[in-house]
């Protein structure tokens, strides 16, 4: 009766949990306000991103591609990336922040982007857009490397990496989200506000969610600017709440520019929002307030409603990225749930090493199993050929079928989710998400209740 | 009849064809002569009430989208019914000649003479 | 002037070949847009990939397959639930979607085997599976490994199983055509001819080109069966296959989507003598000449005008419902590649709607003679088009409705035009005469939408209408219909049910005389 950390023993995927890295990449330039990447490899590479973002979202995101065809491939494709910086420069005047982003393709033939960048920095820039505030950021993502998650960190690295410059300290926070929602960054925001803390958010994220209006057009994008991200340098501190989505960039500008950073928790439930708001105020030194102990009391009364009556002892199964999977799996555990199976969806070497798994190894006292580079057949297998009962599925749309095939209640949690309305729009985080995620469960579990009549008449006296 | 009105109704046919049928745009122009000529000339022939070839396959395969031309050609125009033969047969030469520069000579498409497929 | 240069384009003047407005008196021996060529890069153009025009287009729809691409983890990812095709199988092709996860030791040393490895660990959980397509990827084709011999390999280890490997990296091409080009030929060299089927009727043929988005090629092979043919294999929707490996004895080819399947069509034509009959399975009247078409080349015509006349006397009258009331309306009509001539007068002529727009993501310069061939007047047409020439040219047509892909259907949205899903559809099957009616329903549905009308409304400075508690479709729609139309018994909305496909699962069909000769023709 312990917890065990293992890897998949098959070589190959059957049900993936995420896609590769330039799909990481792709999601934080488009959190940076007068960006559009430029993905330099085949054309697949940017459609289906684009409309994995678009399911997710409902809203269409600009990104462009190098368009690399087979002639780029034999003889190698700099000038398709060249041509592509040129056309989107001249078409979208507002543009400045062009990350160069790499595939597989791109890296197996050896492009130089980087000499490339300086080749375009020193040539088409001086010359054609002279006056003109442009930065190409070349970021490598092979796709045979990690998994879309390495590719956000990445990602977030390099933007930060390349504008971050040291400067008059600025007393703002930087608190990197990592892999968020709209809703997590209002969650978040408010949760600073309420301490009275200015932050510089990475990335700024909540206009993704943008509006239908009478007149115009209203692209979603994210609104962190250059000036944002310039001034990480000068914060009193960086928190990042994911480990592996943005802590990379953390570590950086402690090391480079000495701001401290606290990497982690993922705020999600209420202890860990608790050590969230700590860490703030250790950065900070502002008091936590009245009115956050007030939130953070509705949030415990309302999962003190249901908790033990309806959760003890469920068995749930989780999967998605590590800091997500990790976090629900604590907020299960307070929540008297077991959660007997996390499937960590890459092979990133660090996992054995976190200490929120080693905790878990440490102290959870029933059967428990955390599989890395964990597939959706890792959960299906248990399930179909090897007895696993689960009361409950936490992880996103692409597992959809083992839920509605195996008669198993799931609750959307990570990205992508396209099979439910609106879900980018409620957090995970927080002590709000803590509310969210908790009655969100409850609800799904006595719909299943009644869809099942299992003990359905329970709930006529709750 | 005028060469006019011959002209006016031919261009007729032409945008029947065009509106209607797929025949005539197969993806090489080999395949566009030799479907312009079986099915132009079968619903020539069943417009001259002439014997019509339709036992080999492709035979037949141009024979069913002759039928339907044909009566296409007879419910929405009501002219040729006043039609003698020999005008038909140079109303479908015509036709035909028309079809042939649109999709095979007069085309723009530069993918006609791709020698595979 | 007919070539058209979008102001957004005047910088890339290569454009201008790409746009076309239909004019006055001109052919297409006047002006065609350019098309298959190489994208330009940057300009946010909306191409896919080879790798995903073979696997993800045509390779998927089979459903009795292990589909396993051999590289990273991504394209397979991305190409996964990501469409519509259903199966009768239970989706087992939707459900499932299997990748070698290539990762950077094997670019440097090689992944055969690793590819060997995940074959047999595929088979192995699905053992009731034994066909299986390996897809190549950018990634697998750089690096060069012989994914056939890899194939033949394990074919030998583990009698039983079948394998077709379809080489399609990403770069195979200006977009996903080049992938629907690959596997065609792929298929019918490697495939066709390898498994001799057991013919059931003297009418027999190929169902080509068809991908069974939500339920369209179940709803054909209805009619089919309705007639007594035999459908030996359908490419590539619903399709089985080792039917598919059967297609060299079909009597006759017919074609739907011949933007993706013509390849095949014309190669069996070649190799076997199969003819190939184009057909349309959308709108009343195509569809109805298809039928006949069919029933012609086989000599049971009666059969076929039976079923026409049932279908249209059952459902015409729910189509003119909407004809009424979608009467000059104007299209933007953008699909991927056929649709645009498959809808282009079909609509315009049985819906009453304007198409005043037809683009092309991925089609050649045959699918814009067809799509500009079946517009009227006035309509612009476009190869290839990006975000902003999109945006532009709705602008200049403002059109009431948009039939694009999920994602352009949001660009749209968010100027106010109202979007259906041409690649999905939205509540679909479309094709057959019960289809048509519910794409009209569906196109009703968008423009009339209580909803949509009140995005045009600014709060801060317009008249609001505060006396109302709701709309209704109907009172949007009639305001302005005379009342012999309202009124009219002739006419009514749609009556079916939400999903008409599990019906169609379960029926059986009538015997007809026992054949009189096989190979009819």
């Amino acid at each position: 009766m312990a917890c065990e950390l293992k890897e998949k023993e098959r070589a190959g995927v059957i049900n993936p949990i995420f896609t590769c890295q330039p799909c990481g990449a792709q999601y934080a330039s488009i959190g940076i306000r007068d960006c559009i990447g430029v993905v330099h490899g085949g054309q697949g590479c940017v459609m289906f991103v684009r409309l994995l973002f678009s399911q997710h979202f409902k809203e269409s995101f600009e990104l462009a591609s190098s368009s690399v065809h087979e002639d780029g491939a034999v003889f190698g494709a700099l000038n398709r990336v060249e041509e592509a910086v040129d056309v989107l420069l001249m078409r979208y005047p507002h543009v400045k922040v062009i990350p160069i982003i790499t595939t597989c393709c791109t890296e197996v033939i050896g492009d130089d982007v980087d000499g490339v960048v300086r080749k375009l920095n020193e040539g088409l820039l001086k010359e054609k857009y002279a006056d003109r505030e442009v930065y190409l950021i070349p970021i490598h993502t092979p796709s045979f490397k990690g998994s879309m998650v390495s590719g956000y960190d990445v990602a977030v690295k390099d933007f930060v990496s390349y504008f971050a410059k040291k400067d008059q300290p600025n007393g703002k926070l930087n608190l990197i989200t990592g892999w968020a929602n709209p809703g997590d960054v209002t969650a978040l925001k408010h949760l600073l506000a309420e301490m009275g803390v200015d932050a510089t958010v990475l990335f700024e994220i909540e206009s993704f969610d943008s509006p239908l209006m009478p007149e115009g057009n209203h692209v979603s994008h994210g609104s962190t600017t250059i000036e944002d991200l310039t001034g990480t340098a000068n914060a009193l501190g960086t928190i990042a709440l994911n480990r592996y989505e943005g802590g990379q960039a953390a570590g950086y500008l402690e090391s480079e520019f000495g701001v401290p950073a606290i990497i982690g928790p993922t705020p999600i439930g209420i202890r860990n929002t608790d050590t969230f708001l700590r860490n703030v105020q250790k950065l900070t030194g502002r008091p936590i307030p009245e009115s956050l102990v007030r939130e953070r009391g509705i949030a415990i009364d309302a999962l003190t409603d249901f908790t033990h009556m309806f959760l003890a002892d469920k068995k749930v199964a989780i999967y998605g990225s590590a800091d997500l999977v990790v976090g629900l799996a604590e907020f299960c555990l307070d929540l008297e749930m077991k959660p007997v199976l996390l499937l960590l969806g890459d092979d990133n070497k660090a996992y054995p090493d976190d200490p929120r798994i080693k905790a878990l190894q440490e102290n959870v006292a029933f059967d428990m199993e955390v599989v890395m580079n964990a597939d959706l057949w890792e959960l299906e297998n248990r399930i179909k050929n090897q007895g696993l009962k689960l009361d409950l599925i936490l992880g996103h749309s692409k597992g959809r079928f083992t839920s509605i095939d195996y008669n198993i209640p799931m609750v959307r949690a990570g990205f992508p989710t396209y099979d439910r309305a609106g879900h980018y729009r409620y957090p995970v985080v927080g002590y709000a998400g803590a509310i969210w995620l908790g009655e969100t469960i409850a609800n799904t579990l006595f719909a299943d209740m009644e869809y099942k009549k299992n003990k359905e008449w329970v709930l006529n006296v709750w | 009849m005028t060469e006019d009105l011959m002209k006016e109704r031919i261009a007729q046919l032409v945008d029947y064809i065009m509106k209607k049928c797929l025949w005539q745009f197969h993806s090489r122009a080999w395949d566009r002569e030799r479907q312009n000529a079986g099915i132009l000339t079968k619903t020539m022939q069943i417009l001259c009430e002439e014997p019509v070839e339709n036992q080999t396959p492709a035979d037949r395969c141009y024979w069913v989208d002759a039928v339907c031309l044909a009566d296409g050609f007879r419910q929405k125009y009501p002219w040729l019914d006043s039609m003698d033969k020999a005008e038909i047969k140079i109303l479908m030469q015509g036709l035909k000649d028309r079809i042939d520069f649109l999709t095979i000579t007069g085309s723009l498409n530069e993918e006609l003479t791709v020698p595979l497929y | 002037m007919p070539y058209h240069l979008f102001k957004c384009s005047e910088c890339i003047p290569e454009r201008k070949k790409h746009a076309v407005i239909k004019g006055h008196g001109e052919t297409l021996a006047d002006a065609l847009p350019l098309g298959y060529l190489n994208t330009i890069p940057g300009t946010i153009s909306e191409r896919g990939c080879a790798y995903c025009g073979a696997k993800h287009v045509i390779g998927t729809p089979m459903k009795d397959v292990i589909h396993m691409s051999h590289g990273p983890v991504g394209c397979t990812y991305d190409t996964w639930q990501t469409k519509r095709y259903i199966s009768d199988n239970d989706n087992f092709q939707l459900k499932y979607t299997y990748a070698t996860d290539m990762k950077e030791k094997h670019i440097v040393f090689g992944a055969e085997k690793l590819l060997k490895q995940n074959i047999i660990e595929a088979f192995r959980a699905f053992p009731n599976i034994k066909r299986m397509t390996i897809y190549q990827t950018c990634a697998s084709a750089l690096i060069g490994d012989d994914i056939n011999a890899v194939a033949q390999e394990v074919m030998e280890e583990m009698p039983g199983v079948d394998i077709f490997v379809c080489n399609s990296p990403g770069f195979g091409g200006p977009s996903q055509s080049g992938g629907h080009h690959k596997i065609n030929i792929a298929w019918i060299k490697q495939k066709v001819g390898t498994v001799e089927p057991k013919i059931t009727s003297d009418y027999v043929i190929n169902y080509v080109g068809e991908y069974n988005i939500q339920g369209d090629q179940e709803v054909m092979l209805d009619y089919f069966k309705r007639m007594g043919i035999q459908v030996l294999s359908s490419f590539t929707g619903n399709g089985s296959y080792d039917d598919l490996r059967a297609m060299h004895r079909a009597h006759l080819n017919v074609l739907e989507c011949a933007r993706s399947a013509e390849y095949i069509c014309n190669e069996l034509r070649v190799k076997y003598g199969t003819p190939r009959l184009d057909i349309d399975g959308f709108g009343f009247e195509p569809l109805a000449a298809s039928l006949r078409k069919v029933g012609l080349f086989f000599g049971i015509e009666d059969r076929a005008q039976a079923i026409i006349a049932e279908e249209t006397a059952r459902w015409k009258p729910e189509l003119d419902w909407y004809k009424e009331r979608l009467k000059g309306k104007k299209v933007c009509l953008w699909p991927g590649g056929s649709k645009l001539w498959h809808w282009a007068h079909a609509i315009h002529e049985e819906m009453g709607v304007e198409v005043v727009s037809v683009y092309t993501k991925f089609g050649h310069q045959g699918d814009m003679e067809k799509g500009i061939s079946r517009c009227e007047e006035g309509a612009l047409a476009i190869d290839d088009p990006n975000e902003l020439e999109g945006l532009e040219a709705m602008e200049m047509l403002k059109p009431d409705i948009i039939f694009t892909g999920k994602r352009p259907g949001e660009v749209a949205k968010k100027i106010r035009v109202p979007y259906l899903n041409a690649h999905a559809y939205h509540n679909g099957p479309w094709k057959g005469f019960e289809g048509w009616v519910r794409f009209a329903r569906d196109i009703y549905n968008a423009i009339y939408s209580p909803l949509h009308q009140l995005s045009y409304l600014d709060i801060s400075k317009d008249e609001i209408p505060t006396d109302k508690g709701f709309l209704t479709q109907r009172m949007l729609s009639d305001a302005n219909l005379s009342e012999e139309i309202v009124s009219s018994s002739n006419l009514r909305e749609y009556t079916g049910k939400y999903d008409i496909i599990s019906d169609l699962r379960g029926k059986t069909y009538p015997d007809f005389p026992a054949p009189k000769q096989l190979s009819a023709v």
